[in-house]
């Protein structure tokens, strides 16, 4: 698909959209911990953002994928990973014997329009080749876009169903095979789902909450001095945001380094027995069912201690990540009272 | 007229200025009932926002989504067979201001299209397999009539200011005071001054100083607000920052913070506030009467009243100056067993939706609702996108010169869906008579039963109450069950049965929201006794009911459903709910009927009544 970059107006010099350093959001840690979780390791499953309005919940995933250095990727239409998976063009010149162009890109937030068509997230043929050529091309659709990148669903509660469905689906399979229209296509995606919603606005199927990986819930700050420490760092953006990106700039440079590090680090992270039976424990003892929550929870406490440079994971880390991988499996039902079962959660946390 | 002649709308003015002065302030909502010149206002202001050739674009109802954001030129692209893109409404208000009126009545959906504009800086338009994306910066500039319907505080919080404005003023009453207030004021300055003082403060500004101090008050003036909202700090921030600059100051003072509280608080504030709460404000407003525009709850009381007097018979001042002698007990109750209730059908509705499968799902015909997918069978709209895809492959075969020949063959429909929320409304009984032998536990778990019910099925809810001698709206129209509960929690009971005033509230709420969402659909149960003790006109209660129930009767795809509370002895049964299933012509259950184990009953019975339409509640 082309993209048009239409910036004919400028209200920022350069015709870049500036963003607030991740570093310099206050507080909403477990928010920026799942994200930075996510990053660390795609496969944990997305983060579903639970709160109320005004608590710069797109501010803080954009402000992330601004921080993440530049990715190698293939130079084609879907941000192919050099290493695989491919797409099906990357595939055929695989096939031919020719080399892939690796080149730099930055990670996106690839955000899921409103009112948006089942053609447009999965893609279809592309018109003007099949006009002009008479031949049947792949368009890609926002699956395609948000291949490596953050896929951002706003109010997902009130997305259409069955788009909910086709999203989680390709989440979970991390590619999308495409047949329609006399097109047959395969390409990636793997991407990191966001999704945001405020539980007053309406809720979400319970079969589709156990699917996100992590769940957080934010809350406006009601701490005065945090919230004027919020006040103070916007305002200074909003003077001069130039001078305050680069002041940052250092704590940026030092967190995105740590990510990127914990990437590494996550391949030689070593997992005992003894930490897979107190999962096994935590779940069993909450009377969840499913693997999901067992597999989240190691992947997610993995992440962690990568982040934390350790090669082993420690209970430390597990007491860290599970409320973020259980809180949304402990409600059943939106209206059921879950402060016991968080009671439960903390108390079997304490005893592992 | 000239912006400036406009009186008794200093906030308003100010407001509008501030925005002029400082983008940054983020917008203005004026809320009021009709006839307050909310509308005139803005089109003066437009007057002095030309002189700033700053973009002052109107939003209008019937925009389409392509018209907002832009998008292909379907007749050109056709044409030239390569697309062509049009600039939409928003890219045109970029660095000035998008104005709505009556934001209230435009559709969600593009709504929320206008606000995430607002917030990405950035529109991406994503039409029939193009995309483009456009920075844009924009202020919006909206009015709203609260009669006709509320704006969801999700939205709410986008704008940067409000300003309430309640004082109606007669046209030549008006005139006089114009006339008056000129000759007065000497220090009256003209258009063109004002302008120059705006230019000059948009100088000012850039050096305008705001000390740690005065920072620090900010949060803490919000948090006192009670307003949880992060974005009002930033915006007091920058609108203190505008005023100080129009006062040709070169710091922001306490006093400015102060002054510009209300602005930014107003709309923020949660005025569903619990019972309890909503109760004491009130007594204390009695008591102080003033502040009256800064007032959400007081000016929301003042447009009810207005309401009632245009719209129904019943003049319920003398009821309202009444004294009534009510129980002094009041009880809350707690929330009684919860059980799994029979479906509800629509009547009216049944055929169609059962083919849809869901309740709370319609593919329409129309024109409204979401484009899905493309398909063969011909409904109103073609699907473009579709369509050129059929026909592209075989535009060589075909001979295309420089049009694209499309055949017959090739044509795609769109087909829709609409989110077709069944709006649930429950009238809820609160007076003395239900705090008998604790049945309001009982009431209170048949609504939680219901409410599951309506949360497997995506429905929308709203809760009034009618106790004492008055019916109010506790829970606003929403599809969060987890509020619902709350609210449901909160119901207190004890006190007179103004069962009238209930019914004619239900009225009026329904009616409301079918201005806004004609193919709404709704079902509104009632659960009471009957006993209504409350006249509301002075006329025999019985009467009052039996028109306020013919109104009700006349609301189309209105289902209603009385579920009779009453504790049926055997020594005591007086069926008064019964005869207002009646009179409203509506179905009727026994609310101990609603329980698991005599479901099968239940449903049988509307089985059996399927032809007949009803139950035959004799
Ligand atoms: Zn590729």
């Amino acid at each position: 698909m082309q993209i048009i970059n239409y910036y004919i107006n400028r209200q920022n010099e350069g015709g870049a959209l500036l963003i607030f350093p991740f570093t310099a959001i206050v507080n909403q840690e477990e928010m920026k911990l799942s994200l930075i979780l996510n990053v660390i390791d795609p496969s944990i499953g997305g983060v579903l953002i639970m709160g109320e309005k005004g608590t710069a919940k797109s501010t803080t995933v954009r402000a992330l994928a601004d921080l993440l250095p530049e990715m190698d990727t293939v130079n084609c239409r879907f941000n192919c990973a050099p290493q695989g998976p491919f797409c099906t063009d990357c595939l055929e010149k695989i096939q031919k014997g020719e080399n892939l162009e690796i080149i730099n890109k930055k990670m996106r937030v690839v955000e899921l329009p409103l009112g948006i068509t089942e053609d447009r997230v999965v893609g279809s043929l592309d018109i003007e080749e099949a006009i002009k050529k008479g031949e049947k091309r792949f368009s890609p659709g926002i699956l395609a876009e948000a291949n490596r990148n953050f896929l951002y669903v706003d109010e997902v509660n009130l997305l259409e169903d069955h788009i909910v469905d086709l999203l989680l689906d390709s989440a979970a399979m991390g590619i999308n095979v495409v047949e329609r229209e006399g097109v047959s296509f395969v390409h990636p995606a793997r991407f990191i789902l966001v999704g945001t919603m405020n539980p007053e606005e309406g809720e979400l199927r319970p079969q589709l909450l156990d699917r996100f990986g992590l769940c957080v819930e934010v809350y406006s700050i009601k701490d005065k001095l945090l919230r004027v420490e919020i006040l103070r760092r916007k305002a200074e953006y909003d003077r001069d945001p130039r001078s305050f990106i680069e002041k940052w700039l250092p704590e940026q440079r030092q967190l995105a380094q740590k990510i990127m590090r914990a990437k590494e680090t996550l391949k030689k992270i070593e997992i005992d027995d003894d930490i897979i039976s107190k999962i096994v424990d935590i779940t069993a003892e909450l009377n969840l069912d499913g693997h999901r929550a067992d597999i989240v929870m190691l992947k997610a406490a993995k992440a962690h201690a990568a982040l934390n440079e350790r090669d082993r994971i420690t209970t430390e880390d597990i007491r860290k990540v599970a409320p973020l991988c259980l809180r949304h499996r402990l409600k059943r039902l939106p209206f059921e009272d879950i402060s016991q079962e968080s009671e439960r959660l903390k108390e079997v946390l304490s005893r592992i | 007229m000239d912006f400036l002649e406009f009186v008794d709308h200093e906030k308003a003015k100010l407001a509008l200025i501030l925005n002029l002065i400082e983008p940054k302030c983020g917008g203005l909502l004026l809320i009021g009932p009709k006839g307050t010149g909310k509308s005139t206002l803005l089109k003066a202001f437009k007057s002095i926002v030309k002189a700033f050739h700053v973009p002052f674009i109107e939003l209008p109802l019937n925009a389409t989504e392509e018209a907002l954001l832009g998008g292909i030129d379907i007749e050109k692209s056709v044409k030239d067979g390569k697309k062509i893109f049009q600039r939409g409404i928003i890219s045109r208000a970029n660095n000035g201001f998008l104005v709505i009126e009556d934001i209230n009545l435009f559709p969600l959906q593009l709504l929320s299209l206008v606000f995430e504009a607002q917030s990405r800086s950035e529109i991406v338009i994503e039409r029939e397999g193009f995309a483009l994306r456009e920075l844009s910066s924009f202020q919006i500039l909206a009015t709203m009539n609260s009669e006709e319907g509320e704006l969801s505080s999700h939205f709410l919080d986008r704008f940067g200011l409000c300003v309430a404005m309640n004082t109606i003023i007669d046209k030549d009453l008006r005139e006089d005071i114009i006339k008056v207030n000129i000759r007065r004021d000497s220090k009256n300055i003209s258009q063109e001054e004002l302008i120059q003082k705006i230019r000059k403060s948009k100088e000012i500004i850039k050096s305008v100083k705001v000390s740690d101090y005065v920072q620090n008050l900010i949060s803490e003036q919000i948090l006192k607000e009670a307003v949880e909202s992060h974005r009002a700090d930033i915006f007091l921030y920058h609108t203190s920052r505008a005023y100080a600059a129009f006062l040709s100051e070169g710091t922001v003072r306490e006093q400015h913070i102060k002054d510009m509280i209300p602005f930014v608080t107003f709309h923020r504030k949660r005025y569903i506030l619990p019972q309890e709460e909503r109760e004491q404000n009130e007594r204390h407003e009695d008591k102080s009467g003033e502040n009256k525009e800064e007032n959400f709850e007081n000016s929301k009381r003042n447009e009810n009243r207005g309401k009632s007097h245009e719209s129904s018979n019943f003049s319920t001042d003398n009821i309202e100056s009444q004294e009534f002698q009510t129980f002094k007990r009041q009880e809350v109750f707690s929330i009684g067993q919860a059980f799994k209730v029979k479906r509800f059908f629509f009547k009216r509705d049944r055929i169609k939706r059962q083919k849809s499968g869901s309740r709370t799902k319609t593919k329409t015909k129309g024109r409204g609702g979401r484009y899905i997918r493309s398909i063969f069978s011909k409904t109103p709209e073609i699907a473009l996108d579709a369509t050129l895809r059929a026909a592209a492959p075989f535009q060589k075969i075909r001979g295309r010169k420089d049009r694209v020949v499309i055949l017959e063959e090739d044509l795609r429909y769109k087909e829709k869906e609409r989110k077709m929320g069944l709006n649930v409304i429950f009238l809820v009984d609160g007076s003395g008579s239900m705090g008998v032998r604790q049945r309001m536990i009982e009431v209170k778990g048949a609504i939680l039963s219901l409410l599951i019910d309506s949360y497997h099925k995506r429905d929308r809810v709203a809760m009034i109450v009618f106790r004492k001698d008055k019916a109010e709206t506790v829970l606003p129209l929403t599809s969060s069950v987890e509020l619902a509960m709350k609210r449901l929690r909160e119901i207190p009971t004890g006190g007179k049965t103004p069962l009238t005033k209930g019914l004619f509230e239900a009225f009026k709420f329904i009616r409301r929201l079918k201005l806004k969402e004609p193919h709404a659909r709704f079902l509104l149960f009632i659960l009471t006794d009957g006993k209504a003790n409350v006249s509301i006109s002075g006329k025999p209660i019985f009467e009052e009911i039996k028109m306020v129930c013919n109104f009700l009767r006349q609301l189309t795809l209105t289902d209603i459903v009385v579920i009779d509370t009453e504790k049926k002895t055997n020594i005591i049964k007086m069926d008064l709910a019964l005869r207002l299933a009646r009179m409203l012509n509506s179905d009727y259950v026994l609310m101990d009927e609603l329980k698991t184990d005599s479901i099968t009953k239940l449903v049988n019975l509307y089985k059996n009544s399927q032809e007949s339409g009803h139950i035959n509640i004799n």
